[in-house]
């Protein structure tokens, strides 16, 4: 058959170019096609945290994944994608896969979080800062869980739990009926961004009446952090501080809009970007204010910068100082009519002061008021969260359940009446509250309706770019209720930076069936017996032809 | 999954074809240029029917899941041209009986598996992803090698002249059902929603009662005589 194929095909090279043209061509391209990417199953994985803070790496280094999966369960892990589920995820299990070598972490979290039990949630939110303390080598990605992902779970788990017991038969047996996963991402190697610029936003109400009137700041930051940047809604931290924020700018650019209500001081509000990454919009907005311009309000005649942060929850409010204040200073006075405030109109709420000296040793600052006490200026942070450590102010578990709107109002309405009963220096004049007229009051409705938008989208700090949606409707907002509405972009030092950030936070993984390389060997052989029957089958196809020849033979008699 | 795999469906698919040339003594006919030509005359005769369903047939429009009956059943009458090609093959060789209808057959499911079989083997079993249907694939290629040397058997038998008015029905008969064998195969499916791997066995019983039953005909046809 081959002498004559290739006497045919001789024939027809010689006889005809184009042909040869026509044959060849298609079998080169058909040769050096790629494979295609037809996967069993794909879905969108979110990276864990990767960036370096003052030349300290954290998170994992790695993003790229093509390995076989395995459950924590199976006795060799060398290599292996392991793939386990929140509801047994441990860091005992995670660091047993670290330290066998593992060429990947997987974790799939359940698709409606806030219905977790909660101590698992707890538990989770307290190993977060502990998997991103240290750098590691391998990917390390969140899934949500659907019923694809639980299957190949499901199988996976089997598999492996299912290792090292069996006999021989059973083992090759199974190789024939389970399925094995291979886990491929489709990004490239993660790498740092160049030039990336947090955003922050600043905007004023100017006071009436003299020149040098004192100047009362309020702060909060924006960006939210968790293990895994996409995953981080933050709807408590820092969610709830801005809401704050833009209720008290409405609240109080509506009284300023009136000539008897104009007061003497001048408001100054700072949305801050990075501020997860020790609070590094904060810490350029006090440079480019301090240092390198000749006027601005913060250069002189500060009473004090109130920071929000964390004000969604809870039955009390810690205010946070590095430097107890003292008697006469305007902060003093806040102090006051916050304490007078709590304890005349909502005796629920458990009110005080929190006192911390500002570490310079550490490499984190505690709480955003610090980035103020370091330039001296009077700060203080208000929280319902009693220390900075709290494990919710980084966690991808802080989503919009875990904001009570009743409360943040609540919390909203003891800073407006404190601010108010400072600004207008009604100490213990009344009682009752300022804001009389419904226009005036904090409307609970505003306050949900900014939450909401705000947890509608993951707002870490590597996501959010200066052309990102949430800065624009964040400086719409502003410039809504305030004057001279600015950005302030911070970028890193290019020889020396302070913070870097990387790539491919985001992916797409594929889980290809795929049987062990044995199993092919069993399937070669399988192949080889049938071949070897049908060979024979049709060499003694004669004794068919015979023996229905003699079924016949009588019938053709009798025609 | 691996070239090996590919390997392992491709001798599954081929080696059949090439046993049955090498033992069914066609090699030593030279038929070899023959079963070529037969092969071009499948593509004209694919080209045609390509041409007529698209030019005819519509494409179906109804809901998702719902069965076109008549559609279905009026596109495997198409197939009827399958059976016109197969006697101009074997209306053009000069020879025996046997030889006819295995040149015909061998060429007609030769370039069948190398149109629609091989580019899938090649591209879908050498991907990462394990599937069975590449197995099932290649056992399928055995089973429509078998499918068309009945068919054309049949063929053969209908054009014989000297065919016995007692054959001419069941001829027949035996024509339509294997003109109709995809469709009937897709109905069956469709009704009793059947796996892959029993729509492989019921295609592997199916065919094997046909060709049981064109072999008992010709064997009669020929020894009658």
């Amino acid at each position: 058959m081959f002498e004559e194929a290739s006497e045919v095909f001789d024939n027809m090279f010689k006889s005809s170019f184009p042909l040869t043209f026509i044959v060849f061509i298609p079998a080169v391209l058909i040769l050096v096609s790629p494979l295609p990417a037809e996967a069993a199953h794909e879905f969108t994985v979110y990276r864990m945290q990767q960036y370096d803070l003052q030349g300290q790496a954290y998170g994992t280094r790695n993003s790229i994944l093509n390995t076989e999966a395995r459950t924590v369960e199976a006795e060799v892990l060398s290599r292996r994608c392991v793939i386990m589920r929140l509801a047994d995820f441990s860091y005992d299990k995670y660091q047993k896969a670290l330290r066998q070598s593992a060429g990947a972490v997987v974790i799939i979290l359940p698709k409606n979080m806030s219905a977790m039990p909660q101590d698992i949630v707890q538990q989770f939110m307290e190993l977060e800062p502990e998997m991103l303390a240290t750098e590691t080598i391998v990917p390390v990605y969140f899934a949500e869980e659907d019923n694809e992902l639980l299957s190949i779970y499901t199988q996976t788990l089997t598999s492996s739990s299912s290792q090292g017991s069996l006999s021989a038969a059973e083992v090759l047996l199974h190789t024939a009926t389970a399925n094995g996963f291979q886990m491929v991402t489709s990004g490239a190697q993660s790498k740092a961004i160049s030039d990336w610029a947090i955003t922050s936003l600043e905007g004023r109400l100017t006071g009436v009446g003299g020149e040098d009137l004192p100047t009362i700041v309020v702060v909060a930051h924006y960006d939210t952090f968790g293990v895994a940047p996409w995953l981080s809604y933050g709807a408590d931290s820092n969610g709830s501080g801005v809401s704050m924020l833009l209720e008290l700018a409405r609240l109080f650019s509506k009284l300023y809009t009136y000539k008897r209500t104009h007061a003497a001081y001048n408001l100054l509000f700072f949305v801050s970007g990075g501020g997860k990454f020790n609070y590094q919009g904060t810490k350029r907005w006090l440079e480019d204010n301090l240092d390198h311009t000749d006027s601005s309000l913060l250069q002189d005649n500060v009473a004090f910068v109130l920071c929000l942060d964390t004000l969604g929850n809870g039955d009390s409010l810690y205010l946070h100082v590095s430097k107890p204040p003292k008697e006469g200073t305007p902060q003093y006075s806040l102090l006051k009519e916050l304490e007078t405030v709590v304890s005349s109109q909502y005796p629920e709420v458990k009110f005080s002061m929190v006192h911390k000296k500002i570490n310079l040793a550490e490499d984190m600052l505690a709480w955003e008021h610090e980035r103020f006490g370091i330039r001296r200026l009077p700060a203080f942070t208000l929280s319902h969260l009693p220390s900075h450590r709290s494990a919710q102010r980084s966690s991808i578990m802080d989503v919009r359940p875990h904001v009570d709107v009743s409360k943040l109002s609540r919390n909203t309405k003891v800073v407006a009446e404190a601010l108010a009963r400072v600004i207008y220096n009604l100490t213990e004049k009344l009682l009752q509250s300022v804001f009389g007229l419904p226009h005036q009051q904090v409307q609970e409705e505003h306050l949900s309706a900014v939450v909401d938008w705000l947890t509608a989208q993951p707002r870490a700090a590597q996501l959010v770019d200066k052309d990102s949606n949430v800065v624009s409707t964040l400086e719409y907002h502003l410039s809504h209720y305030l004057k001279d509405v600015k950005r302030h972009y911070v970028k890193a030092d290019k020889r020396d930076p302070e913070f870097v950030f990387y790539d491919q936070l985001k992916q797409t993984m594929n889980a290809y069936r795929v049987k062990p390389a044995i199993f092919d060997l069993l399937l070669a052989l399988c192949i080889a017996a049938y071949l070897g029957m049908m060979y024979l089958a049709i060499q003694n196809f004669g004794l068919l032809y015979s023996f229905v020849r003699r079924i016949t033979l009588p019938k053709a008699k009798v025609h | 999954m691996t070239l090996f795999h590919f390997g392992n469906c491709f001798a599954l698919a081929y080696f059949p074809y090439f046993i049955t040339y090498k033992c069914s003594g066609l090699s030593e006919y030279n038929a070899f240029w023959r079963c070529v030509q037969a092969g071009a005359t499948y593509l004209f005769v694919q080209l045609c029917k390509m041409l007529f369903l698209a030019t005819f047939f519509p494409t179906w429009e109804g809901g998702a899941g719902v069965y076109d009956f008549v559609g279905e059943f009026m596109k495997s009458t198409v197939d009827l041209a399958d059976l016109l090609g197969l006697h101009l093959v074997m209306s053009r060789n000069a020879g025996k009986g046997e030889y006819k209808i295995m040149v015909a057959a061998m060429g007609w499911a030769t370039a069948e598996l190398v149109m629609s079989r091989f580019l899938p083997l090649w591209v879908g079993a050498r991907g990462i992803e394990f599937d069975w249907k590449y197995i099932q694939m290649s056992f399928d290629s055995n089973i429509s090698l078998v499918h068309y040397i009945a068919m054309a058997a049949v063929v053969w038998m209908f054009t014989r002249y000297d065919l016995p008015k007692s054959f001419r029905l069941p001829v027949t008969v035996l024509l339509a059902l294997c003109v109709y064998k995809a469709f009937l195969i897709e109905l069956f499916v469709h009704v009793f929603v059947l796996g892959s791997w029993t729509v492989l066995l019921v295609k592997a019983v199916l065919t094997g009662a046909i060709s049981l039953c064109s072999l008992f005909l010709f064997v009669t046809l020929v020894h009658s005589n």
